[in-house]
């Protein structure tokens, strides 16, 4: 493990090279995107309702195409070889659903099979388990009576099993009550720290501030600011985020925050 | 990766609260028909046996065969009970007498017109109409739904090829659901000689055959189905969708293919044929008019003599006229009858656009109750009114013609009480039933289609999921 993190530490397992999506109605949702996540990195990106972050992830997992630009999981173009690339990455959805007849432990076994890995015991099912914090009562209810923060722990369960160098997340701590919020914190922390490279969508900007290695703020689909963590000190992201999801920023504007930030 | 998808979408159906409560409602209704239809069949060949003895006691009453009333029966057969086709809907008994044309009376709806309006429940009508609607049921959201549900993008946030996902979603809910039809469908027969009903070899054949192309007929509903689903975003609409689809191919495009072919082929009904017949008889009277009035004898001809020869004059004419009628009521009846197969045929063609119509064909000729069935039986009927009718003819000089039968009196003067006549001499009906090879190249046609069928929709599943848009 450690020596495989060395040699790719070099190149980006998650990059975002010119990416423009105008969809059929002329909604231009992302506009000419450049983000890179190494490996050992969580970005953030933050950005309003309609900003662009979903779009961002669907093109990195092949359910739409580009207009232009590409997205590589691992240097692989996720849309010219889907398959490929899709073995290097695992996915939360803002709202994981799984199959509401199936138990957590069945739900969990096939997605993580359907992932590629076939060689885990239940043990390592209930170990993945225990570590999102679901408690053990439910590991073998049918997912029809889970809550939706139930549901979310067992998508992290899956990511974490599925074991993929890249990690992609849509707003996964969305219905997770803040104790379960903090461990999640926590949890994708230590993914990090395993040499994963996680892109998250979010719209918790402490936590992406308390976390990330990187912050991106998209407004209309364009990355109008990018910050790491060392930069983000002592600034105030709450404000600068709240400004450029107000609206547009003048390149005068934009200097002018990010003075103010420095000061 | 197939194997994977297919065993979850078995799992899947096999544990849903859907797939519990119909495969409950088919198994009760697939183990009812064959056991109603063991029912209608025991009955039915108990009323036949006694109809029969019936007919033999009155026939054994007559003291000699000129008075013989004779009727010949359809015999029952278990096949006709469990895809009755068009058997309650055809005459049953027919009278045979020696010459002359044949009619079918008593349709099994005479007896009990109850059935007439709510119709059996035969296979044909479980798998026509409840199976296909429980496969629509059963696959309207079968790939709609997962995508609502955002089960579909999980998945497919996995290297997993399209290709492999669909057709292990197809395979996996066509084996889990006709796995869970098998089952009723093999408790059905090994119920009918339970009951008591023996099916030869080739009964067993035929009926082996008319549930494969069951299968085939739910499986290409589900197909069709999980195609739909997968050119619709939201269940709702795929349902709807199905419903329509379903209700033209079961419901409407039969019925209007016998419509529209009514139209298309113009087939003159019976009393406007019956009135041709009579015109033409009429004509024929009053063409021979002239004639009887140029009768004429030698002056001084003994009345008695006059009487005799005019009896013999009227009697050469009336002998030329039904002649002649006869050659002209057969070519009627000839074209009638080219007319409505010709129909028959269009109706028959126009409607096997629709799968519901194929399979309907399929079954009953499999079962020999389709239309074929009607002519099957009035062919026998007439091979046996030749037999009959020399049988006859050897007893009494006539053939058995009632109707304008002269009395002859024999004067036998022996005093006796006349002796009855042995009824058993009189030759066995024997309906002949569609040899398996003619069965088989008939269905071929039918049969292939339903696999076409399949083919297409699955495929159609196959290439519009490989289009879907999985967000
Ligand atoms: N299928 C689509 N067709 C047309 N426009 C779309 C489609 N999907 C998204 N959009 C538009 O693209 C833009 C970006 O949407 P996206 O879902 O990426 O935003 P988001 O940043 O994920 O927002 P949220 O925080 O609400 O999840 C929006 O203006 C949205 O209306
Ligand atoms: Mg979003």
């Amino acid at each position: 493990m450690e020596t495989a993190n060395e040699t790719i530490k070099q190149a980006p397992l998650l990059e975002a090279r010119n990416l423009t999506k105008v969809y059929e109605d002329g909604v231009k949702a992302l506009d000419n995107l450049n983000i890179k996540v190494m490996p050992g990195e969580i970005y953030a990106m933050l950005g309003g309702n309609g900003a662009g972050k979903t779009t961002t992830i669907n093109i990195f997992l092949d359910f739409i195409q580009p207009t232009n630009g590409n997205a590589f999981i691992n240097g692989i173009d996720s849309n010219s070889d889907p398959l490929e690339a899709k073995k290097n990455v695992a996915f939360v959805s803002e709202n994981v659903q799984l199959y509401p007849n199936f138990t957590a432990m069945q739900n969990i076994d096939f997605f993580v099979r359907l992932g590629g890995k076939s060689n885990y015991k239940r043990s390592d099912y209930e170990n993945a388990l225990n570590r999102v914090g679901l408690q053990s009562e439910a590991f073998d209810k049918k997912l029809r009576d889970f809550s939706k923060g139930m549901r979310q722990k067992c998508g992290i369960a899956i990511a974490i099993l599925k074991n993929a160098p890249a990690i992609l997340l849509d707003e996964p701590t969305s219905g997770l009550d803040p104790k379960a919020g903090k461990e999640f914190t926590k949890l994708i922390g230590e993914l990090r720290d395993e040499g994963k490279a996680i892109l998250m969508s979010t719209h918790d900007i402490f936590r992406a501030k308390e976390i990330s290695d990187h912050v991106g703020i998209l407004n209309n689909g364009e990355l109008v600011a990018q910050r790491t963590n060392a930069e983000l000190k002592g600034v105030n992201l709450e404000q600068l985020y709240v400004e450029y999801m107000a609206g547009y920023m003048e390149e005068t504007d934009q200097n002018l925050v990010l003075t103010n930030d420095l000061n | 990766m197939f194997k994977l998808i297919f065993i979850k979408e078995l799992k899947e159906i096999l544990q849903s609260s859907r797939f519990t409560i119909s495969f409950a409602v088919c198994s009760l209704l697939i183990i009812l028909s064959f056991f109603m239809g063991a029912q209608n069949y025991l009955a039915g060949k108990a009323q036949y046996e006694a109809a029969k003895q019936e007919n033999y006691n009155q026939i054994a009453a007559n003291t000699e065969w000129m008075s013989v009333n004779h009727s010949i029966m359809l015999p029952p057969q278990p096949l006709m009970a469990l895809v009755t086709g068009i058997s309650n809907d055809i005459g049953r008994d027919i009278e045979v007498r020696g010459r002359g044309e044949l009619s079918a009376q008593n349709t099994r709806f005479n007896d009990e017109p109850i059935f007439a309006i709510f119709r059996f429940m035969d296979l044909e009508f479980i798998f026509g109409v409840i199976l296909s609607l429980f496969a629509i049921i059963f696959a309207y959201d079968a790939i709609n739904g997962e995508k609502v549900s955002g089960t579909l993008k999980l998945c497919f946030s996995n290297s997993v090829s399209r290709a492999s996902f669909i057709a292990g979603k197809l395979a996996g809910s066509f084996a889990g659901l006709s796995v869970a039809l098998i089952i009723p469908l093999l408790i059905g027969c090994a119920l009918l000689p339970v009951l008591g009903v023996n099916l030869t070899g080739d009964e067993w054949l035929r009926l082996g055959l008319i549930l494969i192309s069951g299968l085939a007929y739910f499986g290409l509903f589900l197909a069709l189905t999980i195609g739909i689903s997968a050119m619709t975003n939201k269940p709702s609409n795929s349902f709807l969708i199905g419903l329509v689809v379903w209700i033209f191919a079961v419901l409407i495009t039969p019925r209007a293919s016998v419509l529209i072919s009514g139209r298309m082929v113009e087939v003159p009904n019976v009393d406007e044929i019956t009135s041709e017949k009579n015109r033409y008889r009429f004509q024929l009277f009053a063409d021979d008019r002239p004639k009887m009035a140029d009768f004429s004898v030698p002056e001084g001809t003994e009345p008695q003599q006059v009487m005799q020869e005019f009896s013999k004059y009227m009697s050469e004419l009336s002998e030329e006229r039904a002649k002649k009628t006869e050659i002209f009521e057969e070519k009627i009846n000839e074209q009638y009858i080219n007319k409505r197969r010709q129909q028959e045929r269009l109706a028959l063609s126009l409607s096997r656009i629709s799968p519901a119509s194929v399979f309907s064909i399929a079954s009953t000729e499999l079962a020999g109750t389709s239309l074929g069935l009607q002519n099957r039986y009035m062919d026998s009927a007439q091979d046996y009114q030749q037999v009959y009718n020399d049988f006859m003819t050897e007893k009494t000089g006539t053939g058995g013609m009632t109707g304008f039968r002269m009395i002859i009196s024999t004067d036998d003067d022996s005093g006796e009480e006349p002796e009855t006549i042995d009824a058993s001499e009189l030759p066995e009906f024997e309906f002949q039933k569609a040899t398996l090879s003619s069965t088989a190249s008939r269905s071929l046609l039918d049969l292939g289609l339903l696999i076409l069928f399949n083919i297409v929709f699955f495929g159609g599943a196959f290439f519009a999921f490989l289009k879907y848009d999985l967000r």
